[in-house]
C-alpha cells in the first residue's frame, strides 16, 4: 500500500486524516475495544487502526492502559468486548519491555532464536542462515552460543528485538520501548525504528511515556487515558494545551 | 555374576517400571519445576491417597454384592483417572484466582489425604496406607509395569511433539501467547500429563517421595546443563540412571526400594553440586575469550 503524499497546499493534518480514513491497507484495526483484569476494565470503548509502513504511538500516564491495550493486540489477553481485526496472513512480533525470565535456566541465544521461529531446537545454525546479517546488525551473532541469563540487559534488549524481527513481522507491537532506548543508545533506536518503517515498510505501533521520543518519531498518536482522548499527528496531539487539559480530565493520582 | 538378581521376577519388574518411569520423570520435571509446579506433583499424590481408598471401596462394596473380583489392573486406572480429575480441579481452581496457588494446594491435599484416611479406617484397611504413603515396587504386577510403561511413554510423546510450544512457554508466558501458541490449553496438558505419570508411578516410591523422580533429576540437571538440549537429556538421564542404580543397591544391601532411589537421586544432586564450580569456570574463561560488542558499535 502506497500513502499517497501530502498535497502542497493541504494542511498536513487534513492530508494524513484523510489518509487514514480513506487507506483501506490497515495492517490492524479495533471496534469498541475493552479489556482488563480481574473485575475491572483497564480501558475501554478503543478504536484504533495501524497501517503499514507508519509509526503509531501510544501514549498517556501511567495506570491509562497503555501496556494492557498492547497486551490485548498482540493477543496475550482476550478482549472482553469489542475485536481485533488483523489483515489476512499478518505477520505480528511483540516485543515486551523485558522477559519474565528465568536466569537460571540454562537457554543459548541460538537455542531462544529457535524456539521463537519455530525452528527444531537441535538445528540452531544462525551463522550461516540467511538471518545472519540482520544479526550481525543487532551485534547478536557473537552472543549466539551464550546464555539468555548471563547476558547484560543492553545484550538481552539486543537478543529481544533480534527475535522479534527474525520473525519478518509486518506489524511491530513495542511495550515502552524508553528502556530500550537507554540500552541501545536513542540515536541508534530512532535509526532502527525508521529504517524498519522506511526500508522495510513495517507498521510499528509503540507504547511509550516519553513524550519527546513520540514526538518527532511518530506519523501518528493515540492519547490513551482509559479510553481514547485524542488522536492525530504528534503536532496536533501534543500541544502543550490539548496534553494540559487531557491530564487534568483525568487527574493521575499520585 | 553381577546380573544374577535378573533372575528374580519382582527384580525384573521393578527394574522395568523404574527404567520407564525415571526417565519420563526427570524429563516432565524440567518443565514442572520451570514453572514452580514442584510443589504441585507433591500435593497430587497426596490426593492419590483419597483415589486409592475409594478403589479400595469400590473393590468391597461390588465383591459384596455381586459377588464379583475386580482385578488390580482396572483400580490401577481408576487411580489415573482418579489422579486426573484431581489436577482438573485443582489447575481450574488456580485459574478461578480465588486463592494462591499454594493455598488451593495446601486444602486440596490435606482434605484428600483426611477423606482417604477416614475410608481405610473404616474398611479396616491402615495397612494399606503405609503402602501408599511409602511404595511397594516390588509389589508391581507386569499389568502395572505395562500402564507405567504406556502412561509414561505417552506422556514424553505429547511432550516431544509440542516441544517448542511448551518451550517457550518456560520461557515467558506473553511472548508465547503472542507468537501464537495456546499456553492456557498447553499449561493444562502438561497438568494432565504430570498426574498421570504421577497415579502411576505411585507404587514405585510413595505418595511421600514420588516428587523427587520428577524434582530431582532436573534440579541436578539444571547445574550443570550448559543449554537447554543438554538439560533435557541431563534430566532424563539423571532419572533413568537414580532409578535403575537404586533399585539395584536396595536390592544388593537388602534396602526399602523406595527411599534408596531417593537418595541415589539427591546423590546425584550433590555430585552435580560439586561439579559446577568446573563448569562455571570453564563458561566464564570462554565468555571471556570471545570478544564482545559494545552498545556503540551495535547500531
Amino acid at each position: 500500500m502506497e500513502p499517497e503524499e501530502g498535497e502542497e497546499t493541504g494542511s498536513e493534518r487534513a492530508t494524513v486524516t484523510m489518509r487514514r480514513s480513506s487507506d483501506p491497507g490497515w495492517l490492524l484495526q479495533t471496534r469498541g475495544l475493552a479489556a482488563g483484569y480481574g473485575d475491572e476494565a483497564a480501558f475501554e470503548d478503543v478504536s484504533l487502526e495501524v497501517f503499514g509502513r507508519e509509526i503509531v504511538s501510544l501514549i498517556g500516564p501511567n495506570g491509562a492502559g497503555k501496556t494492557t491495550l498492547l497486551r490485548c493486540l498482540a493477543g496475550i489477553l482476550p478482549p472482553r468486548e469489542g475485536s481485533v481485526e488483523k489483515a489476512p496472513g499478518l505477520r505480528v512480533s511483540y516485543l515486551p519491555q523485558k522477559l519474565a525470565l528465568d536466569r537460571l535456566l540454562p537457554v543459548t541465544v541460538a537455542e531462544f532464536l529457535s524456539l521463537r521461529l519455530g525452528h527444531s531446537l537441535f538445528r540452531c545454525d544462525w551463522k550461516g542462515g540467511e538471518q545472519a546479517e540482520s544479526l550481525e546488525e543487532l551485534g547478536v551473532l557473537n552472543l549466539l552460543d551464550r546464555r539468555l541469563g548471563e547476558l547484560s540487559g543492553g545484550e538481552l534488549q539486543r537478543v529481544l528485538v533480534a527475535s522479534a524481527l527474525a520473525k519478518r513481522p509486518q506489524l511491530l507491537l513495542l511495550d515502552e520501548p524508553a528502556t530500550g532506548v537507554d540500552l541501545l543508545g536513542a540515536a541508534a533506536f530512532d535509526a532502527l525504528l525508521h529504517r524498519l518503517r522506511d526500508r522495510d515498510g513495517l507498521g510499528i505501533l509503540l507504547v511509550s511515556h516519553d513524550l519527546h521520543l513520540v514526538h518527532h518519531i511518530s506519523d501518528w498518536i493515540y492519547f490513551l487515558n482509559r479510553r481514547i482522548l485524542a488522536s492525530g499527528p504528534p503536532k496536533e496531539v501534543l500541544r502543550e494545551e490539548r496534553l494540559a487539559a487531557a491530564y487534568q480530565r483525568f487527574p493521575h493520582p499520585g | 555374576m553381577i546380573l544374577d538378581f535378573l533372575s528374580y521376577d519382582f527384580l525384573r519388574r521393578s527394574l522395568s517400571a523404574a527404567a520407564l518411569a525415571g526417565p519420563v520423570c526427570g524429563f516432565l520435571g524440567v518443565f514442572l519445576t520451570a514453572r514452580g509446579m514442584a510443589f504441585f506433583s507433591d500435593a497430587l499424590a497426596h490426593t492419590a491417597i483419597t483415589g486409592v481408598a475409594l478403589g479400595l471401596l469400590g473393590q468391597e462394596a461390588v465383591e459384596l454384592w455381586l459377588g464379583l473380583k475386580i482385578p488390580l489392573g482396572i483400580s490401577s486406572g481408576l487411580l489415573v483417572l482418579w489422579c486426573l480429575a484431581a489436577a482438573w480441579v485443582m489447575d481450574s481452581l488456580f485459574a478461578s484466582a480465588r486463592w494462591r496457588p499454594d493455598t488451593v494446594m495446601a486444602f486440596c491435599f490435606t482434605g484428600s489425604v483426611a477423606f482417604g484416611v477416614l475410608i481405610l479406617g473404616k474398611l479396616g484397611r491402615y495397612g494399606f496406607l503405609e503402602q501408599t504413603l511409602f511404595g511397594d515396587i516390588n509389589a508391581n504386577s507386569w499389568g502395572d509395569v505395562a500402564l507405567l510403561g504406556a502412561v509414561a511413554g505417552g506422556a514424553a510423546v505429547v511432550i516431544r511433539m509440542r516441544l517448542r510450544e511448551f518451550l517457550l512457554i518456560v520461557l515467558d508466558e506473553d511472548l508465547a501467547a503472542a507468537d501464537g501458541i495456546p499456553v492456557r490449553r498447553l499449561n493444562r496438558v502438561l497438568v494432565l500429563l504430570v498426574a498421570a505419570v504421577v497415579a502411576v508411578a505411585l507404587k514405585l516410591l510413595g505418595a511421600l517421595l514420588v516428587s523427587a523422580l520428577l524434582v530431582v533429576p532436573a534440579a541436578a540437571a539444571r547445574l550443570i546443563a550448559p543449554n537447554l538440549r543438554l538439560l533435557l537429556v541431563f534430566a532424563a538421564a539423571g532419572g533413568f540412571l537414580s532409578s535403575v542404580g537404586g533399585v539395584i543397591l536396595s536390592f544388593n544391601l537388602d534396602l526399602a526400594t523406595g527411599p534408596t532411589i531417593v537418595l541415589a537421586q539427591l546423590a546425584f544432586l550433590l555430585v552435580a553440586l560439586g561439579l559446577q564450580p568446573l563448569f562455571r569456570r570453564g563458561r566464564t574463561a570462554q565468555s571471556r575469550g570471545s570478544s564482545l560488542p559494545t552498545d556503540s558499535q551495535s547500531s
